[in-house]
């Protein structure tokens, strides 16, 4: 894949204006709102993933771009210019398939040079560039191949270069990696980020795979009941989640409920059943505001004695999973279970513990404001 | 256990394969012997001779009518699939709940029969008919088109109409099993509408077309009351000519012979059919 530069805008002036933008999406299946008016934007040759469980609207957004679905309200916009009013067929936009499908009527090179036939390409290019890509994806042996002769691996890798010799300007992936096995995953994980990195191109994957999403994002958009639940690097996602529901979704926390009574700096004072702790959390947590102390698992340990500095949980082992390199324990503080990954022997199951956590460690986020309130979720 | 299975099977076939080789093959095997003997005064002589075949090739009547009988088959086909296309496509792909009452809807007239639905047509098509009579009340025409019925326009269209139902069952199904996925790829890489049916749709559905069309071809080409009743002085074809030979002309060798003729070139196309089901590559030809 070479010469990239003739879809891009005029080279000189780029200032920072997003790639993809989206103004208050919509997308409304009957009585079913199942994008409900989200905004966000993405920025040149990033690694984007909409990260959800399904029927978060997730694939819907991704279907709005691609142009299979119409926008019910809001606005598209690419390069500045309106998306949403252009046939699929006159975006600059190209998508793998999570079923890959590709033709089965054509072989290899056919399926990948099919796009290129509709593209400003001398024809005596179409091969070479079709072949062009085949290699980018390891692929050029298989050329004259029928699709249903190769393995759903291989099928992956002609579906991407079917996609990216077009160049577009966006890539989309509808869960592209579900339909591979866990070892295959890994690798095409590492393939596609590569690639994105070789090619400088946006990529937007949809994905309910969390492990996927941080192996490949320099972007994460959370997803959950249409709306945007949070967005940014996945750093900024593990470690500083703004709700509850991210912190349960993204690293498996503990959510305990608590009260925010008191403000120090960048830090929040909890109240909760278990005592009272002053931790980091979200900034914009105010005094009186519902919260939850999000504890992960590897952020509590058993501990014999009281330590200094350290907070405290009183507890019981209630089930224990071996998971090679460690134990998981489930633990019962009382209306409460923490899980605590745990590296030597375990305590056994029923046994009383002691939990110890660093408040300076762990994170404050607010209380699930949707959680006991299922009206709030709007149009039935 | 597997294999004691499996042979029950071919037990309760065998009389299913008996009654295909003794009131199927048998007859034509009958009647491909009878096309190499010879009328000889009022009696069938039993020396086998090609001098039928001959008379087939030889003859211009003859050959002029095999060949009519075949381009109006291949005319129906393609008009039927013209037809069938768009309406294949709507039952399979746009209905939903009523998916079952419209496919009834479409084989309805097959149980009227043949005659009924030949003499509504006249009644359409006729001097006095329905379209004569309305086109006469708008006054787009000053006396009734005497073109309408009992001409080779008349035998078409209700042909094309008789035969449609079977290209229709033909792409329906073809069409149920195109995955919309493949006209969203199609859509993505930048085809317009009319290159996704070109290079997608069409390509996917030609199982479909060639079962639909040999199901038509064959049928309109040994079709013989329609153009009988509907055509006019174009009602003699092939098909009344072997019934004249082994009737009143009492010449059962060059009938069983243009039988034959008309069966070859029927198997011929069955087999070319065949070949396009198969590299059509939507049978599994396996690595």
């Amino acid at each position: 894949m070479t010469s990239r530069s003739s879809r891009k805008p005029d080279g000189g002036g780029r200032s920072a204006r997003p790639l993809l933008e989206a103004f208050k999406l919509n997308k409304t299946y009957g009585t079913v709102q199942a994008v409900r008016g989200v905004d966000f934007a993405l920025s040149e040759n990033s690694y984007v993933t909409l990260l959800g469980p399904s029927g978060c609207g997730k694939t819907s957004i991704l279907r709005m771009i691609g142009g299979f679905e119409s926008v019910s309200s809001g606005a598209l916009a690419l390069d500045g210019n309106r998306l949403d009013e252009t046939a699929a067929n006159q975006r600059p936009i190209n998508t793998v398939f999570q079923n890959y499908a590709l033709f089965p009527h054509l072989s290899v090179l056919e399926n990948v040079a099919f796009g290129l036939s509709y593209r400003d390409v001398a024809k005596s290019r179409i091969k070479v560039l079709a072949m062009d890509a085949l290699k980018t994806v390891q692929m050029e042996a298989m050329a004259d191949r029928r699709p249903r002769q190769l393995s759903g691996g291989q099928q992956q890798r002609v579906a991407l270069a079917r996609a990216i010799v077009n160049e577009p300007r966006l890539l989309l992936l509808d869960e592209p990696l579900s339909a591979l096995d866990r070892r295959m995953r890994k690798d095409m994980q590492i393939e596609l980020k590569d690639l994105q990195r070789r090619l400088g191109m946006t990529f937007l994957h949809v994905t309910h795979d969390q492990e996927e999403a941080f192996a490949l994002s320099d972007q994460i958009i959370v997803m959950r009941d249409g709306l945007i639940e949070q967005q940014g690097t996945p750093e900024a996602i593990y470690a500083k989640p703004e709700t509850a529901y991210v912190a349960d979704f993204i690293g498996g926390s503990a959510c305990i409920s608590a009260d925010v009574t008191g403000r120090e700096e960048a830090n929040v004072v909890l109240k909760s059943a278990f005592g009272t702790f002053t931790v980091p959390g979200v900034p914009t947590l105010n005094i009186g505001d519902k919260a939850v102390l999000c504890l992960r698992p590897e952020q509590v340990s058993v501990v014999q004695a009281e330590p200094e500095g350290k907070a405290i949980l009183k507890a019981r082992v209630v089930h224990q999973v071996y998971r090679g390199s460690d134990w998981l324990l489930e633990c019962d503080c009382g209306d409460q279970i923490v899980q605590v990954l745990h590296r030597d022997t375990p305590p056994a199951v029923g046994d009383d513990v002691t939990l110890a956590f660093d408040t300076s460690k762990v994170w404050a986020a607010a209380a699930d404001p949707r959680a006991g309130t299922p009206s709030e979720t709007g149009a039935a | 256990m597997r294999r004691s299975i499996l042979s029950v099977g071919d037990w309760l076939a065998l009389p299913v394969v008996a009654a295909l080789i003794a009131l199927c093959c048998a007859p034509l095997l009958i009647l491909l012997a009878y096309s190499f003997f010879q009328v000889d005064f009022v009696t069938i002589s039993h020396d086998l001779t090609l001098a039928n075949y001959a008379k087939i090739a030889g003859s211009e009547t003859h050959r002029s009518l095999i060949a009519r009988a075949f381009g109006s088959a291949m005319l129906v086909v393609a008009l039927t699939a013209v037809i069938a296309y768009p309406v294949a496509w709507f039952i399979a792909k746009r209905v939903h709940a009523a998916k079952s009452t419209l496919l009834t809807l479409l084989l309805v007239p097959l149980y009227s029969g043949d005659l009924i639905r030949i003499f509504a047509w006249r009644v359409l098509l006729g001097a006095e008919g329905a379209i004569n009579r309305s086109l006469m009340w708008l006054g787009v025409i000053d006396e009734p088109l005497s073109g309408l019925l009992f001409s080779p326009l008349a035998t078409h269209i209700a042909l094309t109409y008789n035969y449609l139902p079977f290209m229709v069952i033909g792409l329906w199904l073809a069409f149920e099993s195109l995955d919309d996925t493949w006209l969203e790829a199609a859509a993505d890489l930048g085809a317009p509408a009319p290159a996704r049916f070109l290079r997608v749709s069409l390509p996917l559905t030609l199982p479909g077309l060639v079962a639909g069309g040999l199901m038509v071809f064959v049928m309109v080409a040994s079709d013989y009351l329609t153009p009988q009743l509907l055509g006019g002085a174009s009602g003699i074809t092939i098909i009344s000519a072997i019934n004249d030979l082994f009737g009143t002309a009492f010449d059962w060798p060059l009938g069983s012979a243009i039988a034959w003729t008309m069966l070859s070139i029927l198997m011929v196309c069955f087999g070319l059919g065949a070949l396009a089901i198969r590299r059509s590559s939507l049978v599994a030809e396996d690595v």
